[in-house]
Formats: C-alpha cells, sequence, structure tokens
C-alpha cells in the first residue's frame, strides 16, 4: 500500500531530514509513528501528500509511483488521501458541513450525492448537532473531529493522521483515537504520527520509530521507546 | 459547469462572509473609481472649454463698403481653399447689425442709433480655423491674394499687443494641458490601479491559509483561484454602485454649477447625454480592475 525505498530528503540549507529510510505499509494497516521532535515525521508525511519530493529514493503509494505524477496531477492525488492535521487546518469562514462538503466539491462530487454523504459522514464522527457551527464556535476535539470527517468523506484509502491529538485534552484525545480505530476496522489503511506515550502504548499495533531520519525500531506490536 | 457554478458559489459566499474585508476593499475600489470618473471629466472638461475659446477666436475679414458682390465672392472661394481653413462665412452689413442688436442690452441701444446714422458696419468674412497657431501664416497668405484689395482689414492686422498676448497664451496653456493632461491621466490611473491592487493583496494575504489548506484537501488551482477573482469583480460591483450613487448628486450640483457659472454647456451635456454609458464604463472597468488584481495577488500564493 505505502511503500518507502531508501528515501532521502536533505533541505536547501544541508539539513538531513530523512536519509535512506525505508518502510513498508500494508493494506488496512494501523501503523504508528513515533520519534523524537525533528526525527523526520513531519517530513514523511509531506512526502506522502507530494507537498515534498525526495532528494533520493522512491515512494509508491498505492499503485502510483510519485517519480511519474505531475505537478497539474496532485490534486488529484491528494483527493485519494485523507490527511488530518495537529492544526486541524478547517476553513474559518465555512460551517463544519462546509467544510466537509468541500473536500467533494473540489472532486467534481455531484451535487446530490455530497448531500447524501455529508451527513452520513457527520453522524459517524458524532458531529450531525455542530453541522451549521463554524470552526472558531465548536471545541478543539470536534474541530478534529471536523478535519477526520473531511479526509473519510472521499472514503480515501490511507488515511494519515499527523499528531492528531498534540492540541486536544486526554479525554478528546482518546475519542479521535477511537474513531481512528473504528475507520481503520472499516477498511482504511492508518497512519499515525504521536508523541503520547500512554496512546501509544495501550493501541497494542505496529509502531515504526524514527531517529535523526533512520528508521530505527518496527515492532509488531510496539511500544513508545525512544 | 458544475465546478464553475461552485467557484461562483463560493466567490458569492466568501464575500458575504468576509464581509469586514469587502466593505474596506469596495470602499477604495469605490473612491479609486470616482477619483478617474473626476479626472476623466476635468480633462475632457478642459479641452472642450478650450476648444470653444479657441473657435471663438477666428479671423475675421473687414471687406471695404465699395466691393461688389462677385468681388466678395470669389475672395470667398479663394480663403476656403486654403489648407488649414476649416469654414468662412460670409456676413453682410445687415447680418452684423443683427448680431449686434441680439448680443445684449447695450448692443441693442448701440445697434439702434447706428441704424439712424446708416449702418456704420463693415461686411466680414468669418473665417474659421483648424488650428489656432496658423492665425498669423493665413492671415499673410490671404492678404498676398489678388483678391485681396477688396479687405479693409482684419482682425489679426488690427490686434493690439495685448490681443496678440492673449491668442498665443491661450495656444500655449491650451497645448500644455493637453500634454500635461495625457502624462497626469496615466499617472493618476496607475496610482489608483496600485492602490486598490495593494488592498486586494493584504485581503488576500491575511487568508494565505486559507489557499494553504485548500491546496492539502486537493482543490486544483483553478478551485482556488476562481472564487477570489469572483470576490474581487464583487468588489468591482459594489464599489462601482457606491460610486454611481455618488455620483448621481454630485454631479447634479456640478452640472448647475458648471452650467451657470463657466456656461460650460458642451462639457455637461456630454457627461448627460452619455451617462448610462459612464455608469456601464464604471461596473465594467470596477470588475475588470477587480478580477485583475485578484488574480495577480493570488498568483505567488498558488506554487505548488
Amino acid at each position: 500500500m505505502i511503500l518507502l525505498d531508501r528515501v532521502t530528503v536533505i533541505y536547501p540549507n544541508k539539513t538531513v531530514a530523512l536519509s535512506g529510510a525505508s518502510l513498508h505499509i500494508q493494506p488496512k494497516e494501523f501503523v504508528t509513528i513515533v520519534g523524537p521532535s525533528g526525527a523526520g515525521k513531519s517530513t514523511l508525511i509531506r512526502l506522502l501528500i507530494k507537498e515534498e519530493v525526495p532528494t533520493s529514493g522512491k515512494i509508491i503509494v498505492g499503485s502510483i509511483d510519485y517519480d511519474t505524477i505531475d505537478k497539474s496531477n496532485i490534486p488529484h492525488l491528494r483527493r485519494r488521501i485523507g490527511v488530518v492535521f495537529q492544526d486541524f487546518k478547517l476553513l474559518p469562514n465555512l460551517t463544519v458541513y462546509e467544510n466537509v462538503a468541500f473536500a467533494l466539491e473540489v472532486s467534481d462530487v455531484r451535487t446530490s450525492e455530497i448531500k447524501r454523504a455529508v451527513p452520513k459522514i457527520l453522524q459517524l464522527v458524532g458531529l450531525s448537532e455542530k453541522a451549521h457551527h463554524y470552526p472558531g464556535e465548536i471545541s478543539g476535539g470536534e474541530k478534529q473531529r471536523t478535519a477526520i470527517a473531511r479526509a473519510l468523506v472521499r472514503n480515501p484509502k490511507i488515511l494519515i493522521a499527523d499528531e492528531p491529538t498534540g492540541n486536544l485534552d486526554p479525554k478528546n484525545s482518546w475519542d479521535i483515537i477511537e474513531l481512528l480505530l473504528k475507520i481503520n476496522k472499516f477498511g482504511t489503511t492508518v497512519v499515525l504520527t504521536t508523541h503520547n506515550k500512554a496512546i501509544v502504548d495501550a493501541l497494542k499495533k505496529r509502531v515504526i520509530t524514527i531517529n535523526r531520519g533512520r528508521v530505527v525500531k518496527d515492532e509488531k506490536i510496539g511500544k513508545y521507546t525512544l | 459547469m458544475i465546478t464553475l457554478w461552485r467557484i461562483f458559489k463560493a466567490g458569492f459566499r466568501n464575500t458575504f462572509r468576509n464581509a469586514w474585508l469587502s466593505s474596506a476593499a469596495t470602499a477604495i475600489m469605490a473612491v479609486t473609481l470616482l477619483i478617474i470618473v473626476f479626472f476623466a471629466f476635468s480633462i475632457y472638461f478642459v479641452q472642450t472649454q478650450l476648444k470653444e475659446v479657441q473657435q471663438k477666436i477666428d479671423l475675421t475679414i473687414f471687406i471695404a463698403d465699395e466691393a461688389s458682390a462677385d468681388q466678395i465672392k470669389a475672395l470667398q472661394d479663394k480663403v476656403i481653399q486654403l489648407s488649414g481653413v476649416t469654414s468662412v462665412v460670409y456676413v453682410s452689413k445687415a447680418d452684423a447689425l443683427k448680431k449686434l442688436e441680439n448680443s445684449s442690452e447695450e448692443g441693442r441701444k448701440l445697434a439702434k442709433s447706428a441704424e439712424e446714422i446708416g449702418n456704420p458696419l463693415p461686411s466680414s468674412l468669418e473665417v474659421k480655423l483648424a488650428k489656432l497657431d496658423d492665425i498669423g501664416a493665413i492671415n499673410s497668405q490671404i492678404r498676398a491674394l489678388s483678391e485681396s484689395e477688396i479687405i479693409s482689414e482684419t482682425s489679426y492686422d488690427s490686434r493690439d499687443d495685448n490681443r496678440k498676448g492673449v491668442i498665443e497664451n491661450i495656444i500655449r496653456i491650451s497645448n500644455g494641458i493637453t500634454r500635461a493632461g495625457a502624462v497626469l491621466s496615466v499617472v493618476f490611473l496607475l496610482i489608483a490601479l496600485m492602490i486598490i491592487f495593494n488592498t486586494i493583496r493584504m485581503a488576500i494575504f491575511t487568508r494565505r491559509e486559507e489557499i494553504e489548506i485548500m491546496k492539502l484537501v486537493g482543490a486544483t488551482r483553478w478551485f482556488i483561484r476562481g472564487p477570489f477573482i469572483i470576490e474581487g469583480s464583487m468588489y468591482g460591483v459594489f464599489g462601482a454602485t457606491v460610486a454611481v450613487a455618488a455620483l448621481i448628486p454630485i454631479s447634479r450640483v456640478a452640472a448647475q454649477f458648471l452650467t451657470e457659472k463657466l456656461n460650460a454647456v458642451t462639457a455637461v451635456n456630454y457627461f448627460g447625454d452619455n451617462f448610462w454609458l459612464i455608469i456601464l464604463a464604471l461596473y465594467g472597468l470596477g470588475i475588470l480592475i477587480g478580477a485583475i488584481s485578484s488574480w495577480l495577488a493570488i498568483s505567488r500564493h498558488l506554487k505548488l
């Protein structure tokens, strides 16, 4: 599903963000990526949504070789991968409903289909009541659930969650993780990055540890160790 | 098709939800458009006024009383053939008297007493010139004609130095204003465009994060750019509406003032006759400025 083969990223200022990192994630897996700040987690995520290109190495997601897609196809690629960020990245002038619908609108989905899909997904994340609130009017947990709904509404094969609980309290964090597990159970591959030891240890799922741009540990049922 | 509709919808929605930003941009757009109108009108106004003044200063050829009708006709035919002459009108002694009578209250009295002593006014040929600059040269050409013996005097011969100075001054001023007007209007238009461009650029800059987010969600460039261009055009539509609303009362007062105090009938009529066209132009200009500014301003945020 996701294949990184000896991927190296060196920034123009000579910082080495990733050096020869290889990893392979199977379909329907739930993988947690851990590592200290600056280890290369965020670079890895940005590579997967092609916000960045590797200095060397190969990236293949689904059946797409990232070397072969040209610029105009980047939006289409991003529509196939759901991404959730630590800072939610919701459009402030759109309501919860409109934020989720936006993801479908940019994908040329028919209006009738949007009207059918959005309420369903809002129900899944438990936000039906807040559909017509603006992001400024809801809590952090609700914002993150909106972001997850937006990522999921296009039925992606892969959901990438970059520190989704970084800005949330423990209760809300667990709600989000439970939601991710539920999504994974429905068949979506989930890639999660986090700093939260309690969550990683309780998940009992595959953990990939990155340090100084290298994959230093890859365990089937891993723990948070640095 | 559905995308186009969504772009329009998003553009309208954003305009209203960013009410504060939109009002600021609209206000500046309105001021910009008003300045452009005032400036364009001022240039047109000064030019028509100058043209009117120039037309008043034509060359008058006074004919000696002994001249026969044939002689006058011959002279008139020759003069009209000179290059730089646009028209030659014959004014008989009776016409001259009538003109004087109609000119003013005083003129009427004067004409009456003139009639009693047997009309002393000479008949004349009124020569209109294409360019006021040529007046001296044409005067000498007329003087050189063989038919010129019936001329008693021309207005150019009888000019005193004062009048000559006035004519030359008007020539100089009108040339200067036309040139300065062209330069100034270009400079001014550029300044106005820069102001509105910067306003829109700032409005977009405050929303650069939104553009980032749209990119991450997988929106194509046109899907991101489109609504902003619609928003820019909306500033144009609203700005033009405000400008027109302000222009209607202002132009009424101005028209009254200009007609009464400056007798600027031509310019005022031109403005009145073309009022709908001017309104249309304002909307067009507003939409164009808004859309192009948005397009330019957003381009730098769109690099993937």
